[in-house]
Parts: structure tokens; sequence; C-alpha cells
């Protein structure tokens, strides 16, 4: 068996080039995007398929039978307080306004460390697993059945730029291809006509550490992320100019492409030029379909109600939410959805060092209800098994206060949770310290988280490697353990 | 085979060959891409699976895997493996599950680990690289070995053999069996390769795609019609070397090969992270790159000064401008003294560019464990890092001396004054502010916290004394008062006196002297005195004290020596696990006898350190400076250095595919004086920089299908900045203005609204930001779109090599971007204006200019039907938007992006 990985490690690492069989003319190129062009267009034009020849980002056998073939993966930038959502602590209102002692040195961002605080935020059992969950999150704790919590995930850095790039890379410094990058190196994309790596990020602005967060880091940029736009054209420079008369670009391609042919019978199966000519194709209906794939406004009343679209507060959200849901349905491969991005960090991202009640009641209620309905509508289309939904921030935040009334970051304990991918659902893995200062039962680590979730992709993360920087690199380095709970 | 054509070849005899050792014997030279390598395909899995027992620390059944005397020595049950009997082999039998206990003991191998492990068995088990013994160089005598180089295992000798860590040696230009081909060194070097694999070269490429070629190549610009036909006509048998001394004479050779360069150095505009700080002096060290392109400094020198400039005999502006190169790096900026890892962090990465970029080694697996592949062991790069550590960060001022010392001292006297005011200021304003934060500030918060503040100090429980604690910083963090509310507050005396102080302040500040120009660099100095500086500010609270008790300055002071602070050996990488105290050195298995770890100059006031790395990495007796330079020439020439990656001449890098012509550029390149330019003249007057880039050889496809061999010149995509510029030059719109600060062509508003922090000017597009692409900003992030698109590297870690990927967004962005489009227009009114009317004349004149060259009868046709054809569809100017057409889609052709 040949691991993809290595595979591409190991050879043609700077020229990638169609693999079509020994050489294709132009003339013969063209001739099967036609034909393929024929077959597409008798079904749906955008939908999954539509492979010209073995791109950068063609389909590429996983490792083993996966239990998901896309990925969800909704951040919450700035932090969210885990005993004030997904992680309740008791003894936070015993100990309330007593100092956190008997923990070692505890590390604040900010300031001086506060004394305990109990959540301004009540908590219920819900579904039949029982699962406590705060007032907050009332839509998602419907879901409670579905969802898989892991409440003993930590992290490294309590800077939220490098807790991004650990949370999306697996280390804290730049330069480290994301996630979607690796998941989009191992198995491609069954959709040609758009991007395998989609990020969706916050209308408020991008995430903490910007663009690095979906850059390929070492590996070549056909990997990275595309960055779809929350408002405008999806991607950047998709639509032909304005003044252009209708059929005027077509000409133009046409045109362009007699003359590269011409070219290439000066280079009979050159591999690059033919993949360069190809790559004109796949931009023309590329700018087709991508806007068809975020043209949301088509979907039902009903469908938009779900996402929470018909309400100004859980519109820009659900709009995000319903835009992930239709890209996967059209075989992308990993949609990396921010919530809260740096227009002004308080008040814009999770970041609840002034006021933990304010912050995350607003945020709260800007996601809750659209996260509902994604896992929902997931549920109803049947993408839910084939897709894993995870649900993430950078860190959770100190159960000691910041003046009384707001939280400082904490890497040493975070809650995340999976839905999705045939997941058992219902369950809280690992757990807290008393006070959900630390994780304490069955601590993981985002190197297990990550192992994980290649895991439910048909992949193993030791095996899938890049070669750089004179060894083989792995999205986990030399850690990663599964997260036994979540891959039974 | 041969070809008549060939005889015009040059003739080439101004070397003198000097008789040169043969090559090496021992080194085993891939002969089929079949041959399983150790060192890449099975030493990766022993290393993951196998070693933790049998290798270093541990030798299970007395089973040593490091070599393959160890191997054939095997362990209790006998012999690991027996060479070219896999099914014998108790190494194979035991992962392949057919002997018990199977191996690894715990989980498996994957079966393509296994088949690979059965291949290589019963290839003979080849060991590449050098014939290892059985480790036994381990110097483990506990006794004597303090505990920081427990795990710091030495070089051993035999490491050295290993054909990167020899010197290279200078063969003798090999005979070739077809005469005619040429007498160019270079040539026969590679026509032996070629004619030991069958292999027959192109033909030589027509003048006008050599004349492209080589403004591509060297200055990074397509030629001018004009140009193209001066090349052509001239008929002088000295024609080529002529273009090619013009075009290295051109400042225009700087930019595109200085860009190389800032490749390696990771440069940028900004600091990266999450502030992604302007560094608004950056640009000088680019400057500096570029200009030292241009007037061919002996590269020797180039790096000399950009490891310690501020250290060499003669210190220069340039000089302390090139120790930007250790500045180069992305930087936190934010915390930086509440963090002190980052400092090490900052540290890895002088150390990695330098090993990479200038010697071709990965260095950096060793800060936290020997190296596993490479013979580097940790001690190595504590040693290295020794040398680093005595760096500060500071501003060089590009003044006279003189100058820069009564500007400082001016600068001193009035920061003072200034200093004490403010004090006066706050200490009239502390009462107001207490006031306003009882009454405007404290009734913001929850009861608790404001019981807290309001209890006696000596009342307060000790939770009351923590939320006490963090609402008196609040004064002084997060809710600054607002200036006009303190106004409106304070008592009229004190408000006059408040102002009468503002007043001398403002006054103060008018006096300050103008800044000198200056340039971020490095210097030695002692850290741990840096003044605050923009990114240091702690926490509140947080503040890490100076020990009392350290004496020191963060700038050397008076005639007193220069000492060094102490830098330590890390165990595991870990900086609160403190071996013993290091002293400078370098890498080991590369350092003949003892040289100097620290060369002092005069002033005493730096520690000569890292003048004394840059001594050792330029000094002749280094295998690898010169081999890991020519290298990167060559690769920018041919697409394809003779080593890949251009960083790893280590184990874990491909061999080279013509080791005797690298040795030799290499001892020619030193034997010309270091100089890069001969370099050029050296390698583009050889035929086979010369050759065809079309060439269709079904034979030739068959033996070596990536041409390894060259046997025909590699077609080159343009890189991003190549591109761009190559689109500015076509459309007459290029300004050429040479250095200066970097200019910021726009970028879609929702592009930038994705990072709020960080510099992006807004300029007009127009000639001010048309600029050559080396002067657009760098900003870490958020790169210039089209250049990320195009594979522009990572720009936080030094680049290897850049990729080239073809995706769909490419095509996209050249088919509908404003810029592009913009210049597709600009592109259409030159031609109507050079060309005259009428389509024939037009299109002809549009080949000449864009792709270099006439028109076929084909492509005439073409283009004539495309233009007809679309002028019909535009009413008015129909003939001019036709006409923009048809440059837009030359823009687009793969001929333009191309060199060929």
């Amino acid at each position: 068996m040949d691991c993809p990985g290595k595979r591409r490690g190991f050879t043609s690492r700077r020229e990638f080039l169609f693999d079509a069989g020994g050489g294709i003319s132009g003339l013969a190129l063209a001739y099967l995007l036609k034909q393929e062009g024929l077959l597409a267009s008798s079904s749906s034009p955008c939908g999954p398929g539509g492979m010209g020849a073995n791109s950068p980002v063609s389909p590429r056998p996983p490792h083993f039978t996966p239990r998901a073939k896309s990925v969800i993966s909704l951040f919450m930038s700035g932090g969210v307080s885990h005993v004030d959502t997904f992680d309740p602590k008791l003894d936070l209102d015993r100990y309330h306004g007593k100092p956190l002692d008997g923990k070692g040195e505890v590390t604040v961002r900010q300031g001086y460390p506060g004394p305990l605080m109990r959540s301004p935020f009540s908590f219920q059992k819900y579904g039949q697993s029982g699962i406590e969950i705060s007032e907050i999150f009332p839509h998602v704790a419907q879901k409670a059945d579905e969802i898989a919590f892991i409440r003993s995930m930590f992290g490294k850095s309590n800077d939220h730029v490098m807790a991004h790039y650990e949370l999306v890379s697996g280390t804290i410094r730049m330069g480290s291809p994301s996630l979607g990058s690796w998941v989009t190196y191992g198995l491609g994309t069954e959709n040609q006509n758009l991007p395998a790596f989609v990020v969706l990020y916050d209308a408020r602005g991008g995430p903490f550490g910007g663009s690095a967060n979906w850059s390929a880091g070492f590996m070549p940029s056909a990997y990275q992320g595309t960055v779809f736009r929350p408002s405008g054209d999806p991607i950047l420079d998709l639509k032909p100019a304005k003044n252009l008369l209708p059929g005027e670009q077509r000409e133009r391609l046409d045109l362009l492409a007699k003359l590269n042919d011409l070219d290439m019978q000066k280079y009979p199966g050159d591999h690059q030029l033919a993949a360069r000519i190809a790559s004109y194709e796949l931009a023309y209906r590329m700018q087709g379909c991508a806007p068809e794939a975020v043209d949301w406004t088509k979907e039902s009343d009903s469908v938009k109600k779900l996402y929470g679209i018909d309400n100004s507060v859980t519109a820009p959200f659900g709009v995000q939410c319903l835009l992930a849901r239709r890209l996967v349905e059209r075989g992308v491969r990993f949609v990396q959805v921010y919530h809260g991005g740096l227009g002004e960090q308080h008040f814009d991202t999770w970041d609840a060092h002034r006021n933990v009640k304010e912050n995350h009641s607003q945020h709260a209620a800007e996601v809750d209800k659209p996260i509902a309905g994604l896992l929902e509508d997931l549920k109803q289309t049947g993408l839910l098994d084939s897709t894993l939904v995870v649900w993430q921030a950078e860190f959770g935040r100190m159960p000691i206060s910041q003046y009384g009334v707001g939280r400082d970051h904490n890497p040493k304990a975070m809650t995340i949770w999976m839905a999705g991918a045939k997941i058992k659902g219902g369950q809280a893995i690992g757990a807290t310290d008393e006070f959900g200062y630390r994780a304490a039962i069955q601590p993981h680590s985002v190197h297990d988280l990550h192992a994980t979730i290649l895991h439910l992709l048909g992949m193993d993360h030791t095996r899938l490697t890049y070669f750089f920087n004179g060894r083989n690199m792995r999205l986990t380095d030399v850690e990663g353990n599964l997260i036994p709970q979540i891959v039974a | 085979m041969l070809r008549s054509f060939w005889s015009w070849g040059c003739i080439y005899c101004f070397i003198v060959f000097v008789a040169a050792a043969p090559w090496p014997m021992t080194r085993e030279r891939q002969t089929s891409s079949q041959t399983i390598s150790f060192s890449r395909e099975i030493l990766p899995i022993f290393n993951e699976n196998c070693f933790r027992c049998h290798g270093l620390q541990k030798q299970t059944s007395n089973l040593d895997l490091r070599s393959r005397a160890g191997l054939l020595k095997g362990g209790q049950h006998g012999p690991a493996i027996v060479p070219g009997d896999a099914d014998a082999s108790h190494l194979f039998r035991r992962v392949a599950g057919l002997e018990k206990p199977s191996m690894p003991l715990e989980g498996e191998l994957d079966p393509s680990e296994i088949e690979m492990l059965r291949r290589w068995i019963n290839q003979g088990a080849p060991w590449d690289g050098e014939q290892t013994e059985a480790t036994t160089a381990v110097p483990h005598s506990s006794a004597e070995v303090v505990p920081a180089i427990v795990h710091g295992m030495e070089t051993a000798p035999q490491a050295r053999r290993f054909w990167a860590f020899r010197k290279p040696v200078r063969s003798a230009v090999p005979q070739v069996k077809s005469v005619g081909w040429s007498l160019h060194p270079i040539d026969a070097f590679l026509m032996r390769a070629m004619e030991e694999k069958g292999l027959t070269p192109a033909p030589r490429a027509d003048r006008y795609t050599l004349v492209r070629r080589a403004y591509l190549d060297l200055i990074g610009l397509p030629p001018s019609p004009d140009e193209v036909k001066a090349f052509v006509n001239d008929t002088a048998l000295d024609a080529w070397e002529n273009l090619i001394d013009r075009l290295l004479a051109s400042p225009h050779y700087g930019e595109r090969w200085g860009r190389h360069w800032l490749d390696v150095a990771r440069y940028a505009d900004s600091s990266g992270f999450e502030e992604d700080v302007d560094r608004p002096t950056a640009w000088r060290y680019r400057d500096y790159v570029i200009r030292s392109f241009n007037m061919d400094k002996p590269y020797n020198l180039f790096i000399a000064e950009q490891l310690a400039g501020d250290e060499l005999d003669w210190v220069t502006f340039d000089s302390k401008i090139a120790t930007g190169f250790l500045r180069a790096g992305p930087r936190v900026m934010d915390r930086e003294k509440d963090n002190p890892e980052y400092r090490f962090n900052y540290l890895d990465d002088m150390i990695a560019t330098t090993a990479q970029g200038i010697l071709g080694l990965s260095v950096q697996c060793a800060r936290c464990h020997d190296h596993k592949f490479d013979p580097i062991p940790q001690m190595d790069y504590y040693r290295l890092q020794a040398v680093f550590f005595p760096y500060v960060d500071v501003d060089h001022y590009l003044a006279p001396q003189q100058e820069v010392k009564s500007y400082l001292a001016c600068k001193e006297l009035i920061e003072g004054q200034i200093k004490s005011l403010r004090e006066e200021i706050s200490r009239i304003e502390a009462p107001y502010r207490d006031k306003f934060f009882i009454d405007k500030v404290l009734n913001r918060f929850p009861k608790d916290a404001q019981i807290a503040v309001k209890t006696p100090e000596e009342q307060r429980t000790p939770g009351q004394k923590l939320l006490a604690n963090q609402l008196f910083q609040v004064v002084v963090s997060l809710e600054r008062v607002p200036s006009e509310a303190l106004e409106g507050m304070l008592a009229p005396e004190d408000r006059e006196k408040r102002s009468g102080l503002l007043g001398e302040i403002k006054k103060l500040e008018a006096q300050l002297p103008q800044t000198p120009p200056s340039s971020i660099g490095v210097t030695d100095g002692d850290y741990r005195f840096a003044p605050e500086g923009f990114g240091d500010q702690p926490a509140p609270g947080k503040r890490i004290k100076i020990n009392p008790e350290l004496q020191g300055s963060f700038l050397p002071k008076g005639d007193k020596p220069y000492q060094p602070p102490p830098s330590y050996f890390l165990m595991g990488g870990d900086m609160q696990r403190r071996g013993a105290e290091m002293q400078p050195g370098f890498i080991s298995a590369i350092t003949e006898g003892n040289p100097p770890t620290a060369i002092q100059p005069a002033h005493k006031q730096t520690s000569g350190r890292r003048r004394a790395l840059a001594e050792w990495i330029t000094s002749p007796d280094n295998p690898l400076i010169a081999r890991v330079i020519v290298n990167r020439i060559w690769h920018h020439h041919f697409g394809r250095g003779i080593v890949t990656p251009l960083n790893n001449f280590g184990r874990m890098g491909e061999r080279p595919t013509h080791p005797e012509l690298l040795d030799w550029l290499a001892c020619e390149f030193v034997s010309r004086g270091w100089s890069i330019k001969q370099m050029h003249r050296l390698i583009m007057s050889s035929n086979t920089y010369q050759m065809a880039s079309h060439f269709d050889s079904a034979e030739n496809e068959k033996i070596d299908p990536e041409n390894r061999m060259l046997w025909r010149f590699r077609m080159q995509r343009l890189d991003a900045e190549t591109l761009r510029d190559s689109i500015l030059a076509v459309t007459g719109k290029l300004n050429r203005q040479v250095g200066g600060p970097p200019v910021f062509p726009k970028i879609d508003p929702l592009v930038l609204a994705s990072k709020k922090r960080g510099t992006w000017k807004i300029q007009e597009e127009g000639p001010e930001v048309w600029r050559r692409s080396v002067y657009v900003y760098r900003r870490r992030g958020l790169p210039f779109p089209f250049f990320q698109l195009f594979d522009l590297p990572d720009q936080t870690v030094t680049c290897p090599q850049r990729d080239v990927s073809t995706v769909a967004t490419q095509a996209l962005t050249l088919l509908n971007n404003e810029f592009v489009l913009h210049q597709a227009e600009l592109l259409a009114k030159r031609i109507a204006a050079e060309a005259g009317q009428g389509f024939q004349a037009q299109v002809a004149y549009a080949y000449q200019i864009v792709l270099s060259r006439q028109v076929t009868e084909e492509e005439k046709r073409l283009g004539l039907e495309f233009l007809e054809k679309r002028r019909q569809h535009h009413d008015k100017l129909g003939n001019q938007a036709a006409l923009v057409g048809l440059s837009h889609v030359l823009l687009n052709l793969n001929e333009f992006v191309y060199t060929r």
C-alpha cells in the first residue's frame, strides 16, 4: 500500500503536473475537457466530480475506510469560557470570591489574578444523556445527544495568535500548513470546480493571526485555504470585468486556447503547459460554480429559518453555516468557519476580559441557532454521517475573574466538541479539575485532536507526511494519540 | 548525433586545469532509480520504530541498528540481516510477522514499509553515504561528562566521509566522445553524463529565444523589440558574451538576483505575528542586497558583512545595514519581556537561516536532540547559539560618528527633561485620577468588586485583595482617564500648572534633534538590560525585573572590554532545563583543526564571535559554502539545482546529479574571487545553457523523463515578481526607479479587512506603484495576493526553493484581476500608438513586444480573425476594444509566463 503523503513528499515537490498517463497533447486535452463538459452538463454542472485530469487537489484514496469525507470546522475566535458554556463547575459557586489556591503559580494574560468567580449563567441537563449545558446555548443543547464533548482539551499558549496557530496547524509558530491544507494534501477534493479548502470568516474581520491561519505553510500554495468573502464576489477576481460584453470573455478564452494549442505543438506531452491550459477551463467553470455555490438566497424559507437567517442577530453566522453546508454538499473537503473577527477585540470576538456575561450572551446568541440549524440540516440532508463538525476556540477561559466580571485566557483547559461522522453523541469525554482550571482526567492535546480528525477522515496521522527541512513533517509532529471514545 | 551548429560553440581556454584527485571511490552513485536509499527510505523507518530499543540509548538483545556493521553483527539471535536474502533475515522476518515476537513490539509497520525493507535487504542492504562502523564513538564515560552532554553525542570521525562534508575536489574536465560538442568544461561534464546514459542533447535555441531567456534570467524583464533586433542582427562572434555583459551591468540585474537572496534571508517589511509591526527602515537591507549584487561584491565578503558587519576591520554603513540579515526574521512584538522564550526562537531563526541559507544544512533538529540523519550533535547547536547569543537589536545610525554622538546626547538630555516634567504632571493628576476612578469608573463594576475596593486594605479578605489589586490596575491600564474629563475636574491652580508644564514639554519636543537615517540590525550587547521598546510593555504587574545583583549595561560603556552574557546548553531545547555554560563553536563535522571562535575587534566593544563565525564560514576550507551558492546560481539558471532541495546538502537531501561538476564549479567560484557575475558568464557561455527547450526525443524521455541530465533546456514558469514586472515592462509602464522605501500597490479592501493590524498605505494605482516587484511592501501577515497566488514562499522562514504550482485561481487572476485588465488596456494603447493603424501591423508588433519574436502566419490569422470579429461587437472604438482583447490574451499565453 502506498501512502499518498509519502509519495507526494518525495517526488514532484516543486512541479505539480497532470498525470494523464504518458503525455497528452493540447488537442487531446481539449477533447478530454469537452468530453467532461458534456458529462458534467448532463447532470449538475457544478456538482461533485468534474476532474479533467489529475491536479494537485485531485482525489486520492485515504489510508483506510474513512468515517467522514468532509469537515466543517467552527472556530470561535477570542476564546470561549468553557465553565460558562459546556463544562459547569459547582465548586465555582461554593468558592466564589475566594482565591484559587493549590494550583501552583497562576499565569494570567492581563494584570493580576482575581478570585474565583461563579458562572453568571445557569445550567440544565439535556437529552437522554443528561449532559449539562449553559442557558446561552439553548438550541445546541437540544442536540446534546448527537454531540461528543471533549472537556479535557488543553493548548500551549495564552496568546491569541499563537493559540490560533496551534489549533489550526499544531504549532504555535507561523509557517506550518494548516489542518485544512493537510487534509487537502492527503485526500484532494471531489469537486475541481470549487476550491478544496474554503475559509468563511466573520464580516467584522478576520480572526486573530489573519491569513496565516489558512496558509499552506511549507507546502505548495495549491493547498492553502481560499477565502470565500463575506460580501461581493465570493472569490477574489472571480467575475469577469463589468465592461466586458456578453460572450467576450469566452471568445478571449477560445483564442487563448487556440494559440496555446499551437504552442503545445512545439512541446508535445508537456504536462506543465497542459495543466496551465486546463486551469483556464477550470477557472471558467469556477466562475459559474462558485457564485452558484454561495447563492443561498434560493434556499427555502424553512431552511433559512432553521439557520436563523430571518433574524438580524443570527443571520450573519447563519449565512456562514448555511454556506458551509452548501459547500460540503458540493464536495468541498474542508470548510473553516470563523466567528468573531478583529474589529474591536473586546466586543467583536469572544475575548471576554471585561465582562463574560455580556460578551458571551451576545456571541452565543449569534451562533447558537445557526449551529443547531446546521446540525439539523446536515442530518435532514443525510450529510451528517459523512461530515465531521468540529466546534472549538483557541483556548478556554479562567475560572477566576477579572474585576469580578471578566475572565482571562486559559489554555490549560477548554471544551471542544464534535458531531457527525457517525461519532457517538451524548458523551462528555475527560474532565477538568474542580474549578475547570486545568484538564485533569484524560487530558488531550491539540495533536490528539488533529490525529483524531485525520483518523475520522481515513488517514493515519503518522503516515501523512510531507518532506521539508530535511525530514518528513507531520501535522502532529512526533505526538498525537487518538481520542478513544471518538474513534470507537 | 552531432549537430553541425554545435561547432560554433565557444572555445574555452582560459581555465587552468589543476590536476585533481579522483572522485572518492567509496561513494556509491545512485545507478538506478530502483535502488533503495538507506538514508532516505530505511533510516526513517528505523528511526520511527526501532531506534528506541536498538539505538543510541538502548541496545536491547545487544542489537544496534545504527550501522551496517551492527546489522551484520546482529544481536543475541545472530545477524539481523543477510544481505541479498530478506527471507533469511531476522529483521525482515520479525517485522513481517514470520517470526515471534514480531517487531516492533508495540504495533506493526506499514505494509509498504515492510516491502521497502524486504527490497532493500534483497538489494544487498546498500548503505549510502559513508560506511559506518558499529558506533562506539559515543563518549559516555559519565565521570568526565558534564550533565549537559549526556545526550549530546560528539561527531564521529567517520561522519565526515559523507560527500558534502569533504572539501570539493576539482576533477579534470572529462574527455567526451562527441568531439564537436563543445570545449566548454560545463558542457564536457554534462556531455559525459549524457553519453553514459545514451542521451542526445537538444540543439541550440534560436536567437529570439536566447535573447529573451537571457533578459528574463539576468534582469527579470523581457527585452524590448529594439533590444531583440539588436541582438538578432549582431553578427559579431562575441555577440552573446556582449549581451551578457550588458545585462550584468544593468541596475536591474541586482533587482532580479538580489530577490533570490531575499528569499534566503526571509526578508520582510513587517514583524509578523498579531501585531505585524511595520519596520520602516528594513528596506535599507533590501537595497543593500540589490547594491551588493550590482557591484558584484565577492560572496565571501557579502556573507561576512551579513553575519558580522559590525565587527569587521572596515565597518561601513553598508556592513552595518547588512546585519539586518540577522534581524530580518519574525518577532512577536508583544509582551516580549514577559516571555523570555521568544528570544530563543529568534536565535533559532538566525541559526536556521545561516545554516540552511549559507551551508545547506538543517540544524534545527539539534535544538532538542542530536540530529537523526546528519552528524550534527546537539552540542553543535548550542555552540552556534553561543555565537549569536550576545546579539541585541539596534538601530544602526548611518551618519558620521560625531553627529550620531551629539544627536544621542542631545536627545537624552531633552528626553530626560521631558520625563521629569511628565512626572510632575502625574503628581498633579494623581488625586484627580483617584477621584475619577471612584466616581466614574468603579460603579461600572459589580458590587463585590466595589466593596472590595472600598474595604480598608487590612480588612480585605484574600479574595477581596485580589479584586482590589485588579481594579487599581484598571486606572493605569484599561481605563485611562480621558484628558477632557480630567481637565474639567482640575482645580484652577492645578489646571494652570498643568497646562504650563504641557507647554514646556511641547517646546522641548520641538527642540528634539532630527533623527539621522538608520537601519535595523544587530550588534553585541546584553539583552537583559535592553531598554523598553515597542512590544516590551509587560502585562500589568508582570514585569520581569532585572536581577539587582546583575552588573552590566545594554551596550558596552566606556573602555571596558565587552563581556557576553552567559548562554547554556538546554536539555530538550527547554529554556528551563539548563546544562553547562556554552562556549561558541561551529558545526563539528565540517570544522577542521581549531579555528578561532572569537576574533574580537580592536575596540573590544563586541565579542568577535560572529566575526569568527564569518571567517570560519567563508574559509576556503569550508566544504559547503561554495557548493551551496553555486548550486543556487545553477538552480536559478536551469530551474533545478545539481542538488535539491537547495538548503539540504545533508543525508535527507538528494545526491547531486553531477557531483564532479558541482565541485568543479565550487572550486572555480573560489578561484575567481567569489564572483557571482563570473559564474553567470561561465554558465551562460556554455552550450548547455543555450540549448532549446523544445526538443522531442522519445529515447531521451524514456531514459530521463525528468530531464535531470539537462538534455534540453528546462522551461521555467516566471516567478510571481517576474510575472508582474514582465506585464509592466511590455505595457511600457514599468517605473524603473531603483531603490528606496517600499510601495503599496492596490489590495482589494475586503482582503485588507481580513487583518486589521499592520501597515498597507493606500497609494493610487499609477507610475508611483508600478515599480519593480522587489520594491512592493512585504507584509508577513498579509502577503500581496498576486504574489501569493503565484507561489510566493512563506515569508517567515528561509526559503528552500520556490514551488511552482498551477491552479485555477491563478487563471482567474490573470483573467479578471483589475491590475491585469488595466495593463491589457495600456498594452493595447501602446500597440496602437507604436504600430500605427491596421490590424496586420498591430498583431505583428504585439508579438514583438509581448513575446520578443515575429508572429507566425497561423498566429496572425487567428489574431486577425479575433480582431475582426470582436470589433463588430463594439459600436464605438471597436478597433481599440478588440485590440484590448488580443492584448489580454497575449498576457495569458503559456509562452508569456514561461521562460523558454
